[in-house]
């Protein structure tokens, strides 16, 4: 039982820094029809300017603001830069997924050069643990699944409540027709790559600070979650991408517990393939 | 330089320009983007590993893996083809028709990064991250392998394997086989609806890639005598991938080329890179991932055809008749002048019509005469196609069923009906319950304003889209369950409303790739061979030619159909279809963009393959067209079907009026 409750703990931490990932990859790629493989790069290239500025001696907290904003302005020149002018000239899906994959390399190994091959550990405190109902959660867990919470929220409102969520949906739909509507498309996407980078940059930030040390090349593994939650909620679906982190998260985590670690992958692994075989539009069915 | 030195690159430039030949088979001829692809040449070099070497107690029992059979060369290299091939069919689950290209790369990408890690975890199978050593190598027991004669030898076999891999697959890629495939490539959803299997060509190539990369991955283990999870990262794919991008997706060549610049020219820059120094240990490989990343994206910007781009398969045809060949270019010209006119294609054009002409010599018998009867009737309003021995076969089988249904019903026999169809996409009925019947040898029209159902239809007739509920039945069989290239077999066959055509197909080979039948278009008739199925594309090209000069465009022949205008691209559209033998041809706006006097020739032509049995079913905008060719006319609005008539009887009924001018 308290194995269960201990992998229970985990599982809900690695659920919650998987659905601010998978958020943000759903809604780029339903929003933007890219589907960014450098997305996890993207996430620790965040990881580690957040630990240049906790190395210069600031608080990590300081470093995830830093991180988001930095992950947020990549995305968008990323997009700008690369993925935008190759969209212009009609470059099929296939060709977007293999120059995506391009900028994984240069956007991983240019980390790595820079930060060498080592792995390395934010400097901060996990604060007092907080028992609850069997559950042992530190407070950097606490605060991380807190963070979950508010972006699933933030979502929420985002796509039901405002203007900019509901221009995304619209051009998730149909591109085209949102322009004939008098949607400024551009200015979503770009919007889109703005909101989904700083995700993409807060789940760099938890993640390593889930996972204690982390390397340039961390994320590779932690890539296949984030497509199995993705592809398990339904591609480009944001309620969907919640549900499948929770399920994907939960279920590595516990199966850990009873199995060994080394294979929690392969879970997460099969969930992706089923779905890719049987239901490629996700439990959720239909469009975002 | 040492003759070692020379010896290893020699290897290894042998052994990845086989494995980028079968990635290129894959990727650059049929489309198949395995991301996956180092998964086989790994399976290919534990194979060959684990045939050859000893039982594991044999050797100190240091290292575990299962088998361990000793066996004698060429064995372990024969096995690694063989898993290697075998292996990729788990994977064909993904290839289907149903996922897009994206997502299945994605899928085996996946698959090669969690195969690495369970072979680096799990050691029992395969020694896990240690991986396998002292893999014997080649007839060890007889001779040297330290030798330097030894070692040159095998370079030499690695070579030579490599040539024969070239062979093999510029044998399938050059037949109509490989034409198939490249039509695929171009557009999936099109060829599926000219009959070509999507399942059973993908499974084909990955299995023939897999087979390919096998093999490399046993080669390789011969001469490195280990192999363990650290040598095929899912990195190492993109390093193929990058070197078949740069050396020319599609050209074999260009995939030795490739693999000799990228996975050899990277191993031998960095060795004059100087080691020593203050440099971080790990900067040098990384800057290496760096710069392959820049090269792949860099490259498909610049120069996506990479540096020896597919070449163009200019296929050299027998000239037309004297008599009719001017006068057909000459009618064309002006007929189709509009669609012409800023068409980026002037020099290719050029270049392709004296091919076209330029040999007066027949290519076959067949040529021949098809051409004289094509030039004697051409322009008369009867069928020309009645003379075309291969076109023969279903018209005939066609045109005898109306007598026996006559005695039944009054009208001609239905060959075609939708009973009580209905397709929604997300809770909008697009079609909502709509039945008709299409009788034999008409030229049905379809029309109503735009979202009334009209394209939704058709593709549900077609199979390209499966419907929601309700059923097709076609020529008395219900094939609501067939999919679109089955029911294209069958003879019911489609054409797209978008532009359709493989863009990087000539003109002739879009006409080409859509004929049943051909002996070559086979996995095993490609390998047997042109002289297996010369006469076959010869029969085949002689009617191409014909519907090439009915409708104007023997003079692009050998164009690539991309670069084509609109209306050209419709007309080679609708050739394409006639040439894969329909019995019932589906055309979805088939007149949008065409020139009107060329669209009344068409109308022409169709009405002509109407009175030998042809059976049209055609939306269309244009009402002009309808009055004139169309009979009966169904009316479609808001999904369902509004009426049924000739023009003009719909033009008397409100309803029909109304639909479309508040429509």
């Amino acid at each position: 039982m308290t194995i269960f409750l201990a992998s229970l703990g985990f599982g809900l931490v690695t659920a919650s820094v998987l659905a601010i990932a998978a958020i943000g990859f759903t809604l780029q790629f339903g929003v933007t029809d890219v589907l960014n493989l450098a997305y996890g790069a993207v996430m620790i290239a965040g990881a580690f300017i957040a630990y240049v500025i906790n190395q210069a001696g600031l608080n990590i907290w300081a470093g995830l603001v830093v991180a988001v904003a930095a992950c947020s302005a990549g995305s968008v020149l990323l997009n700008a830069g690369v993925y935008t002018p190759f969209q212009r000239r009609g470059a099929s899906p296939i060709t977007m997924v293999i120059v995506s994959l391009g900028m994984t390399l240069i956007i991983e190994f240019g980390v790595a050069a820079i930060a060498g091959g080592t792995s390395v550990s934010y400097t901060m405190s996990q604060g007092p643990s907080v028992h609850a109902g069997g559950l042992v959660l530190s407070t950097v867990q606490l605060v991380v699944i807190g963070l979950s919470l508010l972006v699933m929220a933030g979502t929420h409102v985002l796509l039901r409540y405002t203007r900019l969520g509901k221009a995304m949906r619209a051009t998730a739909a149909n591109r085209t027709l949102a322009r004939n509507c008098g949607i400024r498309t551009g200015r979503v996407i770009s919007a889109t790559w703005a909101i989904t980078g700083g995700l993409c940059g807060l789940a760099g930030v938890v993640f390593a600070m889930d996972a204690g040390s982390f390397g340039p090349t961390s994320t590779d593994l932690f890539l296949i979650l984030i497509l199995a939650a993705v592809f398990l909620g339904g591609p480009g679906q944001a309620y969907g991408a919640m549900l499948g982190a929770v399920i994907i998260g939960l279920a590595t985590e516990i199966s850990a517990a009873y199995i060994t670690p080394d294979y929690k992958y392969v879970i997460a692994f099969v969930a992706l393939l089923v779905m890719l075989g049987v239901r490629p539009t996700g439990l959720l069915g239909a469009r975002l | 330089m040492n003759s070692y030195y020379v010896i290893n690159l020699l290897i290894y430039a042998a052994v990845d320009a086989t494995a980028c030949l079968g990635l290129n088979q894959q990727f650059g001829v049929a489309g198949v983007t395995n991301f996956g692809f180092i998964i086989f040449q790994a399976a290919g070099g534990y194979t060959a590993a684990i045939l050859a070497l000893p039982n594991q107690s044999a050797n100190g029992g240091f290292q575990s893996y299962i088998g361990g059979w000793n066996l004698p060369f060429p064995l372990p290299w024969i096995g690694a083809a063989v898993v290697g091939g075998l292996i990729a069919l788990p994977f064909t689950f993904l290839v289907g028709r149903r996922l897009r290209g994206d997502f299945a790369a994605v899928g085996l990408l996946v698959t090669a990064v969690l195969l690495n890690l369970l072979a680096t975890n799990y050691r029992p199978l395969l020694n896990g991250d240690a991986g396998l050593s002292l893999i014997p190598q080649p007839l060890q027991g007889e001779y040297n392998p330290q030798s330097s004669g030894y070692q040159w030898v095998l370079a030499a076999v690695a070579i030579v394997v490599c040539a024969l891999v070239y062979l093999f697959v510029r044998r399938i890629t050059e037949s109509p086989y490989g034409r198939s495939l490249r039509a695929m490539r171009d557009n999936d959803l099109v060829a599926d609806s000219l009959g070509k299997s999507l399942l059973s060509l993908r499974t084909a190539m990955l299995v023939t890639g897999g087979a390919i990369a096998g093999l490399s991955g046993g080669i390789l283990v011969s001469y490195i005598t280990t192999w363990s999870p650290a040598a095929w990262g899912y990195a190492e794919t993109v390093v193929l991938f990058a070197a078949v991008i740069i050396g020319g997706a599609g050209n074999h060549l260009g995939a030795i080329l490739g693999a000799v610049l990228v996975p050899v020219g990277f191993e031998e820059v960095t060795r004059y890179i100087p080691t020593s120094n203050n440099l971080p240990p790990n900067l040098i490989p990384s800057l290496e991932w760096v710069a392959i990343g820049l090269l792949i994206v860099g490259f498909l910007w610049v120069r996506p055809q990479g540096i020896l781009p597919e070449r163009k398969r200019v296929i050299k045809t027998a000239a037309l008749s004297p008599a009719g060949a001017p006068r057909a270019a000459g009618g064309l010209d002006t007929l189709s002048s509009p669609d012409t006119l800023g068409t980026p294609d002037a020099p290719s054009t050029g270049s392709g019509s004296p091919a076209a002409s330029a040999t007066p010599v027949p290519l076959a018998p067949t040529a021949t005469s098809v051409g004289s009867s094509a030039s004697s009737t051409f322009g008369a309003p009867s069928n020309p196609f009645a003379t075309l021995p291969s076109f023969t076969p279903p018209v005939r089988s066609a045109a005898q069923a109306p007598s026996t249904a006559a005695e039944r019903t009054p009208g001609p026999e239905i060959v075609l009906e939708a009973i009580d169809v209905t397709r929604e996409f997300g809770g909008v009925r697009a079609v909502a319950g709509v039945s008709f019947a299409v009788r034999r040898g008409t030229m049905t029209g379809l029309i109503g304003p735009n979202g009334a159902g009209k394209s939704t239809l058709l593709a549900m007739l077609a199979g390209t889209l499966p419907v929601s509920s309700g059923h097709i039945r076609y020529e008395g069989e219900d094939v609501t369950r067939l999919p679109a290239y089955r029911r294209a077999r069958l003879g019911l066959v489609r054409t797209f409303q978008l532009a359709s055509e493989f863009k990087r197909l000539t003109v002739l080979e879009n006409l080409l790739s859509a004929v049943p039948g051909n002996r070559g278009d086979s996995f095993r008739g490609a390998l047997a061979g042109p002289r297996y199925w010369r006469a076959d594309e010869a029969a085949a090209i002689a009617r191409a030619q014909v519907l090439l000069a009915q409708f104007g465009l023997e003079g692009h022949a050998n164009s690539y159909a991309g670069d084509l205008s609109g209306g050209q691209r419709r007309l080679v559209e609708i050739m394409r279809a006639l040439m894969a033998e329909p019995r019932v041809l589906l055309l979805d706006e088939p007149m949008a963009g065409v020139h009107p006097n060329l669209a009344r020739r068409i109308g022409n032509e169709l009405t002509a393959l109407c009175a030998g049995g042809l059976t049209v079913l055609m939306v269309e905008h244009e009402l002009a067209i309808m009055d004139e060719f169309c009979d009966p006319v169904v009316a479609m609005a808001e999904g369902a079907v509004l009426a049924e008539g000739t023009m003009a009887e719909l033009r008397s009924r409100t309803e029909v009026v109304e639909a479309y001018l508040v429509g």
